[in-house]
């Protein structure tokens, strides 16, 4: 992200808060719904995760990446605020908390989701429809209504990108 | 093929018949096919976040501006509340403090131990509408509170929903249309099951006695 952004985000200016928003929000999103698995509550945490970062905007070091920054606050707010939400539930026994999902997975899905954020729309849908809707190319291309070869080359160029983005995840 | 193309190629369609399995790549699979990794936030999250921080007294906010005209009308106001009646059951007021507007809320008949007030402000697209009550419980599952600002023609308008079984108070609330207009504030519990209309099912209100013009 534009390092004067981060720098304009760290004295609260409307304009860079909406701007981290757009790049962040998608992947803190995607992050409490893993973690939650409701989309009220993930709602809450990520803009819980947004009013945190921006209070703390200024202990940031805009030398060093954003994104695993936003990722540890978003990361503590959703468990937080699942915490609470458990002791809600079990209250004869508040010091057990049971996450339903497993969270070694956590990272990945916000690494994944902010490279599919950064996909030209055209290629993030093939992506989607084929990976989350499971449609195979000669579906994608009947419902798009364009021919079978545009999907496979968007979904070859889409691919070869995410590859790119992700290597970290993969060699991590 | 590349090292690259086969691992894309990998990662789109998965390993091919007698292909070694490849733990990170099917690991981002799994998680490429999953609703977590899709979802997408609701449109009032970017609202309620901007509306929150104007609140908190970000530059942009304009909720600790000096008191202007318009306010002072609603101080002016503020001798007469008490013989206002209340929209339905409560009781209202108004207090201006350090150039934050507040109106008391009060629980009606179905929240009697419910009170507090509701803190509001304009901003460029709207006004702000800041909740901060006690002694309402959570929303009981499969239901939800919504805020409302009604007009004196009874008409209403949606400032948004919560439920209060995460994060306790306050809520930030957010309209779009002008406090002038609509002057009272509700909250009512509604069900999921309904329609988007008002329930009858009022829980608290308040009123703000002469509005400010947006």
């Amino acid at each position: 992200m534009d390092r004067e952004v981060l720098e304009r985000f760290r004295i609260g200016d409307e304009a860079a808060v909406k701007a981290v928003y757009d790049r962040y929000g998608g992947p803190v999103f995607a992050l409490s719904m893993s973690i939650l698995g409701e989309h009220g509550l993930a709602a809450d945490a990520t803009q819980q995760t947004f009013i945190k970062a921006w209070r703390a905007a200024s202990t940031y070091d805009a030398d060093r990446s954003f994104a695993p920054w936003i990722y540890a606050i978003a990361r503590r707010t959703a468990i937080d605020l699942y915490r609470k939400r458990a002791r809600v539930v079990v209250s004869d026994n508040v010091d057990v908390v049971s996450f339903p999902i497993g969270l070694e997975t956590v990272w990945e899905v916000f690494e994944v989701r902010s490279a599919l954020d950064r996909l030209p729309d055209e290629e993030r849908q093939v992506v989607k429809m084929s990976h989350f809707d499971g449609l195979t190319h000669v579906e994608i291309a009947q419902r798009l209504d364009i021919p079978v070869g545009t999907v496979k080359s968007r979904s070859h160029r889409a691919h070869q990108r995410l590859i790119e983005m992700l290597k970290h995840v993969e060699e991590a | 093929m590349t090292t690259e193309d086969s691992r894309a190629q990998y990662l789109a369609s998965g390993a091919s018949p007698g292909e070694e399995s490849r733990d990170r790549l099917d690991l981002i699979r799994d998680v490429l096919s999953t609703d977590a990794t899709w979802a997408e936030a609701p449109p009032q999250v970017a609202d309620a976040l901007l509306a929150a921080l104007a609140v908190e007294g970000a530059p942009m906010s304009v909720a600790s501006e000096p008191s202007s005209g318009r306010w002072a009308l609603v101080l002016a106001g503020a001798g007469t509340l008490v013989a206002i009646a209340a929209l339905v059951l409560g009781t209202v007021s108004v207090i201006q403090d350090e150039g934050e507007n507040l109106v008391a809320m009060s629980g009606t008949e179905l929240e009697a131990a419910a009170r507090g007030e509701a803190a509001f402000g304009p901003t460029e697209a709207g006004w702000w509408i800041r909740l901060d009550v006690t002694g309402l419980p959570p929303a009981p599952d499969g239901s939800y509170y919504e805020g409302w600002v009604w007009s004196d023609d009874g008409e209403g308008v949606s400032i948004g929903t919560f439920h209060l079984r995460g994060e306790a108070m306050p809520v930030v609330l957010w309209s779009g249309v002008p406090l002038a207009e609509y002057p009272s504030i509700w909250v009512t519990l509604e069900s999921e099951d309904d329609g988007p209309e008002a329930s009858e099912l009022i829980v608290m209100t308040g009123r703000i006695p002469q509005a400010p013009e947006a």
